[in-house]
């Protein structure tokens, strides 16, 4: 075999005759006559949309070779030397107007009846413990009571985070359901072995700590539902608890259906359970690994931030009135309107995110789009008061017509704290979706530090606490979210 | 120093060990067939998600991911309170990325270094996804947008544009590969890990190319969601680091003359050039003994647009009024969402009267069945880069016809028949001639095989790397190859466009038949030159 050149191997015919030192090429023996050949000008018609918003003529010369150009068409029917110097003189012919894309879909635009599903969702659960009342007695009730919500709070957040984490890595659902799965009875493990351990320190009854870990249990499962976008499920899980909860309080708590409202009650953690082992079924083969360490970290946050809002929320119940323990049932009434408003929370958020993507992709200058975002995020947090407010009165009205509360004793200073802290909540909530978390964490940790360092003011101390958490997100978020670059996501 | 001292570092981007596919086989093949080398992989992946789909031989001595889009790799220590007094070059950046293209490319060298020292000590996607950098973007391009006509760019592109930046740069946030040869089976994001072990260690880079990089980003930003600014500015990113690339790597080997064709236009130094082609083991694909009775055309691929089997359709229709016996067994499946292409073709097959003579077999067990079936594989692509299915066919000893596209010339030579893309009447003739004249294609069956196994084979790519591991790994220059680089005596097939003419080509293409003439195509003189 002689070494040399490729087109010195050719047979005599072929070789090309305008031997220019080009790359090596080969000359068409014959133009097919089929097709009428085209002119430049005809073929940058044809090309048109490629050559308008071209960034440089080699773009040009890939579109033509993906439609099946080469350089021996292009010296045969056009004279140019090859691809390249043709779409150079395209690139030249034709003016740049790059069409706009079409709209990307709204990442924000979500069904209105989704947040609201899920205010409900966090709400009606409260109805079961009144119903439960027999059952929560003896010592160290509110310790574990407490002690549940806080782990199965911070489990299941955790949970939810690493769930999203891992959905908005992977296209394979399989892969994020196998972890939900393993965090799911990860968390089970957990939950249960804190309440037995909680309940040997204080004392507690068996049925306080079995409802603990049941509580525990439905939060976990549900989230795992919620992640996966199975709402529907979480309605069906709910109702037996729910519906057998509330007719049995409507009844007048009948003894003789005692029994059954505990069955009605057990119903609903099993159920959440069992849908959530269900809807994370077939995902055993999923490929990679369950769990990376970076994960972990990455859903530390949501965690910590489940603990401290549980605290939070659930400090000011049973800290009393006036700081020496004891339920203040001012404070578990507002409870309820707090957990419903976080679909209003959820709502007024996915506004917020839609109204700054807009604005973002409408402005030019920096500083305008500050200014633009400090407003849009005031008026959803004003979204979100309002909501609250409504939710709160109406859960007073009922409250005061059945007799709950004395109509004498106004709730204004607790219903304050819960909307002060709903709003910081729906601030925290804000910055963590935009992927600012350590201030929200620090502020939250001393918010309650402050409340329980100084739980003998009552709920001056709660309120100031409230106040204080909203003032400083308040401030930090209208600083950090009217940067453009928080908004990339 | 022998083979066993050389440690290999083999760079990737989203192809091996993570996914399947030609490159991911390519990369297998090769691990495999240099046994005596250890092999660290580094892999530029999307999410850090992706599983280990291929079973790592024993020489692979460990793995390494860079995800571009998962949790940003960990900050190095300290970088959180002890802040660089300066930051990374971001104004630089965007200032070169804003030139006219071939503009400041050494400029744009400088500043990805500087880039990569940050890197080392800073936090540089927390440096580069900041509000100061949307600022520094959206500023120079008030000032310097080129045409009032042109979309003015928004915030939301400045905001874009800055995080495409700082995910593509992640790789310069880990620890550059530690080992004797760096080898990057791409160009681009997947080379700059390569880059990095050139900077820190003067490790010596071989950059090896199967897609052209940059004309499958041009082509894919057709796809891309983004407004023009942001694909503009992107594009003069990824095009700028193809150069660098180029510069930076003491050999560059496309896996054909197609893609070195690319390579000349972006700047590369064609006397670094070393084209290896892609190969087969030809033990997988022994020669036919026979062929089948019926005159029966064969393609095999994914049926997708861009086969063009509709061109086919036609020409076969033409095949058959000729020759009313002929068949044509289309064997493959279509990717995922390709089914109504499919359906569409089977229309027109019904629609062109074909009836039972066309038949689509779907996935075969093994793919040599689907090229035993035909008397004449046929390839009818209007895009290719360097096809399996052609050397393939060609290993087994079938006769081949092919369209002019990417490297089909290269691998056909003038052992099968090349015709123009999308024309099915010169298709028809061509197939054809070859279905009429059984010692023709027997003579370029037996050609074609001669030709892969020569050229096309596994073990022929392999000792190229070998010779270049083993120079560049112990620090000696590369000797000059005997040619310009690509295998001696590689014959180009010649387009057939006329049936005449198809049958004096064929006359005259015959093997065996050697030209008279020395002179050396302009890279391989340089080469010379240079050695």
């Amino acid at each position: 075999m002689s070494a040399g050149d490729v087109r010195t191997q050719l047979p005599r015919a072929l070789r090309p005759a305008d031997d220019d030192g080009g790359l090596p090429h080969l000359r068409t023996i014959a133009g097919s006559q089929t097709t009428p050949p085209l002119t430049v000008a005809a073929l940058c018609e044809d090309f048109a949309p490629v050559c308008e918003s071209a960034v440089d003529p080699l773009e040009i010369a890939s579109a033509l070779e993906f439609d099946g150009m080469s350089d021996q068409m292009v010296r045969d029917r056009y004279g140019y030397p090859d691809v390249f110097e043709l779409a150079a003189e395209m690139y030249i012919q034709v003016p740049r107007q790059p069409a706009e894309p079409p709209p990307p879909a709204d990442p924000w635009q979500v069904s209105r009846l989704q947040p609201m599903l899920h205010g409900l969702l966090y709400g009606l659960p409260a109805v079961c413990f009144p119903a439960a009342a027999v059952l929560l007695a003896g010592p160290g009730m509110h310790v574990v009571l407490i002690v549940a919500l806080l782990a199965a709070w911070a489990t299941s957040q955790g949970l939810a985070g690493l769930g999203y984490l891992r959905l908005g890595r992977t296209t394979d659902r399989g892969q994020a359901k196998r972890l939900l799965r393993a965090g799911l009875l990860a968390g089970l493990v957990l939950l249960t072995l804190t309440m037995a351990g909680t309940a040997l320190l204080v004392h507690a009854r068996l049925p306080v700590v079995i409802f603990g870990v049941a509580e525990g249990a439905y939060m976990l499962g549900a989230c795992v539902l919620l992640v996966l976008g199975a709402e529907k499920w979480l309605l069906a899980v709910l109702a037996p608890g729910v519906l057998g909860s509330a007719a049995f309080l409507a009844l007048g708590r009948p003894p003789g259906l005692l029994h059954a409202s505990w069955i009605a009650l057990a119903s609903t953690p099993v159920l959440a359970v069992l849908a959530a082992i269900v809807c994370t079924r077939g995902s055993r083969s999923a490929a990679g690994r369950l769990v990376v360490p970076a994960e972990l970290r990455a859903a530390a946050p949501a965690a910590l931030f489940g603990l401290l809002a549980a605290g939070l929320l659930a400090f000011p119940v049973i800290a009393g009135a006036h700081g020496q323990g004891g339920v203040n049932v001012g404070a578990l009434l507002a409870t309820l309107p707090l957990s419903l408003s976080m679909g209003a929370a959820e709502w007024s958020l996915l506004a917020y995110r839609r109204r700054t993507r807009e604005l973002l992709r409408s402005t030019h200058d920096l500083a305008a789009f500050g200014r633009a975002a400090r407003f849009v995020l005031l008026r959803a947090l004003g979204q979100y008061l309002l909501a609250a407010i409504v939710l709160t009165m109406i859960a007073t009205w009922i409250a005061i017509a059945a007799g709950l509360v004395q109509p004498a004793r106004l709730l204004l200073p607790e219903l304050a704290v819960y909307l002060a802290l709903g709003c910081a909540m729906f601030l925290a909530l804000a910055l963590q979706a935009l992927g600012v978390r350590a201030v929200a964490l620090i502020a939250s940790a001393g918010a309650l530090a402050f409340e329980i360092a100084w739980r003998e003011l009552g709920v001056v101390s709660q309120l100031a606490a409230c106040i204080g958490l909203l003032i400083v997100l308040g401030g930090y978020a209208t600083r950090v979210l009217s940067m453009a670059v928080r908004h990339a996501f | 120093m022998t083979r066993a001292d050389v440690e290999i570092a083999l760079t990737a981007e989203g192809t091996y060990p993570h996914q399947f596919g030609g490159v991911s086989v390519w990369c297998d093949q090769l691990v495999r067939g240099l046994p005596d080398y250890d092999f660290s992989l580094v892999a530029v992946v999307a999410t850090g998600a992706e599983p280990v789909s291929w079973t790592l031989p024993g020489n692979v001595t460990g793995l390494t991911t860079m995800p571009l889009w998962g949790p940003p790799p960990p900050a190095p220590p300290g970088s959180r309170w002890l802040r660089p007094t300066v930051g990374p070059p971001v104004r630089e950046l965007v200032e070169v990325l804003l030139a006219p293209p071939g503009e400041e490319q050494d400029r744009f060298g400088e500043v990805m270094r500087e880039m990569f020292t940050y890197a080392q000590y800073g936090n540089l996607p927390a440096a580069l996804a900041s509000e100061d950098s949307v600022r520094l973007l959206s500023e120079a391009w008030r000032q310097r947008w080129p045409d009032p006509d042109l979309p003015p760019p928004t915030l939301q592109d400045a905001v874009t544009a800055i995080q495409l930046l700082e995910h593509a740069l992640r790789p310069l946030s880990h620890p550059p590969p530690r080992a004797d040869v760096v080898h990057a089976v791409t160009n681009g994001l997947g080379a700059l890990p390569a880059l990095t072990a050139k900077w820190r260690y003067g490790t010596p880079v071989v950059v090896t190319e199967h897609g052209l990089y940059m004309r499958e980003h041009y082509l894919h930003s057709r796809q891309d969601p983004y407004r023009w600014p942001v694909k503009q500015l992107y594009l003069q990113f990824l095009r700028r680091l193809c150069v660098l690339g180029y510069h930076e790597a003491a050999v560059i080997t496309p896996g054909n003359v197609y893609n070195k064709r690319w390579e000349a236009r972006l700047g590369a130094d064609l006397s670094r050039v070393r084209t290896v082609y892609n190969g087969v083991n030809p033990a997988d694909f022994p020669a036919f003994d026979s062929e089948p009775e019926v005159p029966t055309i064969s393609w095999a691929g994914r049926l997708d647009p861009i086969k063009d089997l509709e061109s086919l359709l036609r020409a076969f229709a033409i095949v058959r009024a000729e020759m009313p016996d002929a068949r044509l067994r289309i064997f493959g499946s279509p990717p995922a969402s390709r089914e109504p292409y499919v359906a569409r073709c089977k229309a027109l097959g019904q629609e062109l009267g074909l009836g039972e003579s066309v038949t689509f077999e779907g996935r075969v067990a093994e793919i040599r069945d689907a090229y035993a079936a035909g008397q004449v594989v046929v390839l009818c692509s209007i895009s290719e880069g360097f096809p399996y299915t052609l050397i393939e066919a060609m290993t087994c000893g079938r006769p081949c016809v092919a369209t002019d596209v990417g490297g089909v010339t290269e691998a056909v030579g003038d052992t099968g028949l090349v015709v123009p893309p999308r024309r099915p009447a010169e298709l028809a003739r061509a197939c054809l001639t070859l279905l009429r004249d059984g010692e023709l294609r027997q003579r370029l069956g037996s050609a074609a095989r001669l030709r892969a196994l020569e050229y096309f084979t596994v073990d022929r790519a392999v000792s190229a790397f070998d010779e270049i591991y083993l120079f560049l790994g112990t620090g000696r220059p590369l000797p000059t190859p005997r040619s310009g680089g690509e295998p001696a005596g590689l014959r180009l097939a010649p387009v057939v466009a006329d049936a005449v003419v198809a049958d004096a080509v064929v006359a005259d293409a015959v093997p065996g038949e050697t030209a008279p003439g020395t002179a050396g195509q302009p890279g391989s003189a340089r080469l010379e030159a240079a050695g």
